[in-house]
């Protein structure tokens, strides 16, 4: 890695995860036999991020009860705000559910909802902050013993999932998993495949129907990984071309950047949270599809 | 954008979280803040009972106070009417006595003056006879006498 920092290696180390996987000489995070890894390779910061937040959730949300199980007593700080993620998602399943009931998809949809919001939440951390500091520790701590680990600089670490495509279109394979299984047990096995395969034309063109409801079928889940996605990633490039303002440029422009990544960052919080309703309200949407059984 | 095994691993992770929801965070939740919707409407209508009872209680209160009033007023009335009776009964009572006493008063002072003018006229016709016998002397018999002094005695 080259030890001088130019505008190129800026933005590449912070676009780049930290990715460990099996290369014919063993397993290694080494970031430059990446090439080498193939399919079997894992984003390690992304799920290290992925799980420490889902965890984040699942605690904050167990202490909410753990504290106050008596519902005789007013709730109140941290039970409050669970309460209301709670009510909102549970609005959201009923108006889009209705009448349909499955007890799996409102915790599907709080899960999802309170997870991608603190994944994208990661985005208004300033952009330096966590990768400096990671590449620091290990640098402190496997410097000697890593042979890869040349300088703080030489690990990646990238610290907002979901601009990690791999990540929301992950939860989109979940989703379309799901899906499929719903389909399949609510209408019925025959129920499913006739609606793939005799719409929009009749049965004379089978084969016809099947190709234009299977891209209809896989755009869903696809769109649905990649809009979460796109939407951070962009965000995330921005802040990243930012705080180059700040870093590579004159005064003037320096305080320009300032300016500029308060401005953004307000902006993306506008992002963060509707971004991660919108995957919320897609994914009851699609299942409450799922669970339709008339023909249309 | 290198898409690896990173994608089957957060599938899985999601299933995990999700599924960690759906057993031990959201039916706990859930069921706490339902036992408390439902504590608080109880709790309203018993509120809103109570709301009423007290409003009947209220009703009860105040026709119970129009009764006594009333009855008061009433009462009250009777009794006045019972003082006017008593005292325009003692007064009837008085004025009859008094118009007793006043006529038996009358009538006494009437006998008496009867008896006095009687007997002024007894005492006068002694006077006038005894003067006249002492004037007439004997010239006038016993007879004559008494014959003249009935003739006064007519005359007064």
């Amino acid at each position: 890695m080259a030890s001088e920092l130019t505008t190129q290696s800026y933005i590449t180390h912070h676009l780049t995860n930290l990715t460990c996987g099996k290369t014919p000489s063993g397993w290694t995070c080494d970031p430059y036999k990446v090439d080498q890894m193939g399919f079997w390779a894992f984003h390690v910061d992304s799920l290290f991020w992925s799980i420490a937040l889902g965890s984040l959730f699942v605690f904050v949300f167990r202490r909410a009860i753990s504290k106050n199980k008596d519902a005789s007593i007013a709730p109140s700080g941290l039970q409050n705000f669970v309460e209301m993620s709670i009510d909102f998602v549970e609005d959201n399943v009923q108006s889009l559910f209705g009448s349909v009931k499955n007890t799996l998809i409102a915790p599907l949809a709080l899960t999802v909802f309170v997870w991608i919001l603190l994944m994208n939440l990661m985005d208004l951390v300033p952009v330096d902050f966590l990768p400096v500091l990671a590449g620091h520790i290990a640098y402190l701590i496997a410097g000697d013993a890593v042979e890869w680990i040349k300088g703080p600089e030489s690990l990646y670490f990238k610290v907002v999932p979901t601009t990690d495509p791999n990540i929301t279109l992950g939860m989109a394979f979940g989703i379309f998993i799901l899906t499929i299984y719903y389909s399949i047990t609510v209408k019925g096995f025959k129920a499913f495949i006739a609606e793939l395969t005799l719409h929009p034309f009749g049965k004379y063109l089978i084969p016809v129907n099947f190709v234009l409801e299977m891209v209809n079928f896989i755009a869903k889940p696809v769109s649905l990984g990649l809009r979460l996605f796109g939407n951070l990633y962009a965000g995330e490039m921005i802040f990243i071309l930012i705080a180059l303002m700040l870093f590579f440029s004159s005064i003037p422009v320096g305080l320009m950047g300032f300016g500029l990544h308060l401005v953004w960052a307000l902006f993306h919080i506008l992002i963060v949270a509707l971004q991660a309703f919108i995957f919320m309200a897609l994914t009851i949407a699609y299942l409450a599809m799922a669970h339709e059984t008339e023909e249309h | 954008m290198n898409i690896n095994a990173t994608l089957l691993a957060q599938a899985v992770v999601m299933i995990v979280f999700v599924a960690i929801c759906w057993k031990y965070v959201y039916p706990p939740i859930l069921s706490m803040m339902k036992e408390r919707e439902k504590r608080i409407s109880d709790g309203l209508e018993a509120a809103k009972k109570a709301d009423d009872s007290l409003e009947e209680a209220k009703l009860a209160f105040d026709k119970e106070l129009n009764q006594a009033k009333a009855e008061a007023a009433e009462i009250l009335e009777k009794a006045n009417a019972r003082a006017s009776q008593i005292v325009t009964d003692a007064s009837s009572k008085a004025e009859i006595e008094a118009e007793k006493i006043i006529t038996s008063a009358t009538k006494t002072v009437e006998n008496e003056t009867n008896k006095a003018k009687e007997e002024l006229k007894k005492q006068m016709s002694k006077i006038i006879i005894d003067t006249t016998q002492k004037i007439l002397d004997d010239e006038i018999s016993e007879e004559k006498h008494n014959d003249i002094l009935k003739k006064a005695a007519e005359e007064l």
